[in-house]
């Protein structure tokens, strides 16, 4: 039974998987960044689409919390992981001068 | 006022936010703060030890719609560990940090770093528990960098992304447990769960997060660098406590939580995963060069341990054998967390004192620092499992468990184990007590060398004399209070 | 047999959505990468106002794509050499992990249809209604944020934290942005104070339409970010001790009202009867404040004292 809350509750799974994937494989620190943000959002996007009751119906708002704690969670470790990249590489280039 | 259960989670935070504001003051204000809390984790076991599992409703909501703080007599023991661990790591790091600059960095997340702690070790609620897994991760991340240079940062951003992934996955597990149960609230949950897909699915996403965080082999492979580069107070809190935050979470889950769920092939595989665990681990152990990097695969070989009561656990019926095994599980997990987090301090005396960490060329030190050697050798007999250890009780009783189960390999691998650390540990001491003049002794107050002594004197000393006492805690099976 | 409508803008949405989060991580070009990313946030946002989020929709608009991708932009600008590896044995290894992730996938997928089909659950959206009179405010996400869950907000606030003082740790801040050409001069000097604005509308009406405090202090930490690719390099914000003491604000005021609970009602954060109301917009306010120095420090990167600025922007421009 199709439902929009199975179909972006699938789309959100498969984000996940995605980002998990990328995150392990990236030859870069950014795409692995990237990765990681993706398949956060494909976590909330699970939790969003288990929140949703049709287009009548109220959703329910405690999954909406808990994404938007997990965006402000995302953009700080996104924020500190770019910070760490960008001193490891000028580390790294202090040490070939 | 008479729940003592929102203080330890308060106390270092409210430090933290004051040495923050506060830079030149910052020191003591840590180590006030980590005084405070240590007072408040010991009236927390009180009342644990006796009226049983605690419960606080935060806001007065119904938990389920509001989080519960919780604690049994298992998270009672490990924040009374963790606090005290702190407490002598904070009086350490006092004296271990030279530069102001960071020194003013180091005390606001470090503090930071014990409320993510103890914060996770009280919450009754599944999705809190997501924020003080990043909130433990994202601190003991900077800290393991901070002041390092690129090795360290290298390891530190390694163990960042893994980290992230790692709550990610538990993420994703919690948001199937709401979406099957409804409910995030651990004590409500309960009762709920069911060998059933959304089940299974949910615990094994939860795992894999957790046992990244708790570095079981092959997972675990971020460990050894980040904990080797890291200052030590660092390093010490990161594999004697961090590591072991993570692993609570796992019993929890397992044995808590998802009893029902959980099968006896699934315990196997962790358990066998723990086994490798000892082995690689130990064997890595005796090749290391560094003292610290020793230490560090040290930690993956005794987490290996821990892992290995899994199956035994599973297969005994509820009753007084299987509280014996898990009184020993958690006198070993306790044991190492107090000898691990000495073996650093000490290891960071020497590698003040000597400029390096090198086993190789630490002759003299016996003679240039008799305490912190002494230090050393106890904490190689809690490792190893020597009488009168913490760690040589849980081993003996981990032993006689599988015996009593035919478990005949876990024998094999406890013997192998036990056999490398004792050639690491005795390695390391011998050159520590060879001649040369490794350790120059530089000028050093004994507050340096005290507390790593102190550490390990519990694990041997205080946890093997006082489990019998301590016994009817130790064995208590883990159970969450329901009603607030 | 007849689709419904909305089911069929739902299946696109989807496609579009996981095609940009696919081509984004396969892009070799990072610049791409990053753009197609931005461009994934902002269908994100419409994902989440199609399933009647709307607190969301906002959040993701300015945090999501727009602050994460400011950070990204950013990065690539001041480090193009990020583009080097970073880490053991990454090719090869490629094909089976994919599998993995595949099967992974799959498993979860098996789980939640067995979940949503066969056993729906309500969750705790009843006694969340139930109890939304008692919370002080109207709209059902703040309540739960900032009082039913407030413990959650107020440890998230304690991440925030943690992540800029480690940024702040880590050395010195990003080179700074040449002074501003007229075009983005004029705009800025009409878009910072209606962001101000907004960002003061969105913290007071949170309590009961779309909005809240990380919606509010998101929007300030972009005029901030507006002011420093103007040029300015500070981006507005005042002086370290100030600085101190905005970065606690958000979590000092979690710790003083929940205090106060405790010492009167007996649990952490209870809020006492007819109060709600009130000290929720208290906190939110601090924490607004909060969120904003921290989002626009972590944006600038570093250590103020020590801002370099790039040789490239030394040049006059010579508009």
């Amino acid at each position: 039974m199709l439902s929009s809350s199975l179909i972006f509750a699938l789309t959100g799974v498969a984000l996940f998987a995605l980002g998990l994937r990328g995150a392990l494989l990236h030859p870069a620190l950014l795409g692995r960044v990237l990765a990681i943000n993706v398949s956060g959002a494909g976590v909330f996007m699970l939790l969003v689409a288990l929140a949703y009751r049709g287009p009548a119906g109220n959703p329910d708002p405690l999954p909406h919390a808990l994404v938007l704690t997990g965006i402000v969670v995302a953009v700080s470790a996104t924020a500190l992981a770019l910070a760490m990249g960008r001193r490891l590489r000028q580390l790294e280039e202090q040490a070939d001068d | 006022m008479t729940d003592p259960l929102v203080w330890p989670v308060l106390l270092p935070l409210i430090a933290a936010l004051f040495a923050l504001v506060w830079p030149r003051r910052a020191a003591a204000i840590a180590v006030t703060g980590m005084a405070a809390t240590l007072a408040a984790s010991v009236w927390l076991l009180w009342r644990v030890a006796e009226q049983g599992s605690l419960v606080h409703a935060l806001g007065g909501w119904q938990p389920g719609l509001g989080i519960a703080l919780r604690a049994d007599a298992l998270a009672a023991l490990l924040l009374l560990m963790s606090t005290l661990v702190g407490f002598a790591t904070t009086w350490y790091a006092n004296g271990y940090f030279t530069d102001t600059a960071l020194r003013e960095r180091f005390w606001p997340l470090w503090l930071l770093l014990i409320t993510a702690l103890h914060a996770l070790l009280l919450s009754g609620d599944l999705f809190n528990l997501y924020v003080t897994l990043e909130l433990m991760g994202l601190s003991a991340v900077v800290l393991a960098a901070l002041g390092g240079g690129a090795e360290a940062l290298r390891a530190a951003l390694r163990y960042l992304v893994l980290g992230l992934i790692g709550s990610l996955a538990f993420l994703a597990g919690v948001a199937l447990i709401y979406g099957r149960y409804g409910v995030l609230d651990m004590a409500a949950l309960a009762p709920l769960l069911q060998p059933e897909p959304t089940a299974w699915t949910a615990l094994a996403l939860m795992s894999v997060g957790i046992l990244i965080k708790s570095a079981l082999f092959p997972l675990h492979f971020w460990l050894p660098p980040a904990h080797a580069n890291a200052p030590a107070p660092v390093s010490a809190l990161l594999s004697a406590l961090v590591v072991k935050a993570a692993f609570y979470l796992l019993l929890r889950l397992w044995l808590d939580l998802f009893q029902p769920v959980v099968t006896q092939n699934a315990a196997w595989l962790l358990g066998w995963l723990g086994a490798a665990a000892v082995i690689w681990g130990s064997w890595q152990a005796l090749r290391a060069e560094r003292l610290k990097l020793m230490a560090a695969y040290s930690t993956v070989a005794q987490i290996g341990y821990l892992f290995l009561f899994f199956p035994l656990l599973t297969a005994l019926p509820e009753g007084p054998a299987r509280d014996t095994a898990f009184g020993a599980l958690v006198l070993l997990a306790l044991t190492h967390g107090f000898a691990k987090s000495g073996l650093f301090l000490a290891a960071g005396v020497v590698q003040r004192q000597a400029g390096h960490d090198r086993i190789a060329e630490l002759g003299g030190t016996a003679r240039n620092l008799p305490l912190t050697t002494f230090a050393l050798a106890l904490a190689g007999v809690a490792l190893i499992g020597l009488p009168p250890s913490g760690g040589f009780l849980a081993k003996w009783q981990l032993m006689s468990t599988a015996v009593q189960l035919q478990f005949w390999p876990w024998l094999l691998v406890l013997g192998t184990g036990s056999l490398l650390a004792a050639a690491y540990v005795f390695r390391l001491l011998s050159h520590a007590f060879g001649a040369g003049d490794g350790a120059q002794r530089k000028l050093t107050s004994p507050g340096t060398e005290l507390p790593a002594l102190l550490l390990v004197l519990c694990a041997t000393l205080v946890l093997g004399l006082g489990a019998a006492p301590l016994w009817d805690l130790l064995s208590a099976p883990p159970a969450l209070e329901v009603s607030p | 047999m007849i689709i419904d409508a909305w089911l069929l803008l739902d299946l696109i949405l989807a496609l579009l959505v996981l095609a940009l989060g696919w081509a984004s991580l396969a892009s070799p070009d990072l610049k791409r990468g990053v753009t197609l990313f931005i461009a994934f946030g902002m269908l994100l946002a419409l994902i989440w106002a199609r399933l009647r989020a709307p607190d969301l929709a906002l959040a993701e608009a300015v945090i999501g794509a727009g602050l994460t991708g400011a950070l990204l932009l950013s990065a690539l600008r001041d480090d193009p050499g990020l583009e080097r590896p970073g880490g053991p044995g990454r090719d090869g290894s490629g094909w089976w992990l994919g599998l993995l992730t595949l099967a992974l996938a799959g498993v979860m997928g098996w789980a939640l249809t067995h979940a949503l089909v066969w056993h729906p659950n309500s969750g705790q959206a009843q006694a969340i209604a139930a109890a939304l009179p008692e919370s002080g405010v109207s709209n059902p996400v703040t309540a739960v944020l900032l009082n039913f869950r407030a413990y959650d907000t107020f440890l998230e606030l304690a991440v925030l934290l943690v992540a800029v003082l480690g940024i702040l740790a880590l050395g010195p801040a990003r080179p700074a942005y040449r002074p501003a050409g007229p075009v983005l001069a004029g705009l800025s000097r009409w878009l910072l104070p209606l962001l101000v604005v907004t960002a003061g509308y969105l913290l007071w009406v949170g309590a009961h339409a779309p909005g809240g405090a990380f919606q509010a202090g998101a929007l300030l930490a972009a005029a901030a970010v507006l002011l420093r690719l103007a040029g300015q390099a500070d981006a507005g914000l005042p002086g370290p001790a100030a600085r101190r003491w905005l970065l606690v604000a958000g979590v000092a005021a979690f710790i003083a009202v929940g205090l106060a609970g405790l010492l009167g009602s007996g649990a952490f954060l209870q809020y006492p009867a007819g109060w709600a109301g009130s000290l929720i917009l208290l906190i939110e306010s601090a924490a607004t404040l909060s969120i904003a120095v921290t989002l626009a420090l972590a944006f600038i990167g570093g250590r103020q004292s020590e801002i370099p600025v790039s040789p490239v922007e030394k040049e006059s421009t010579p508009c």
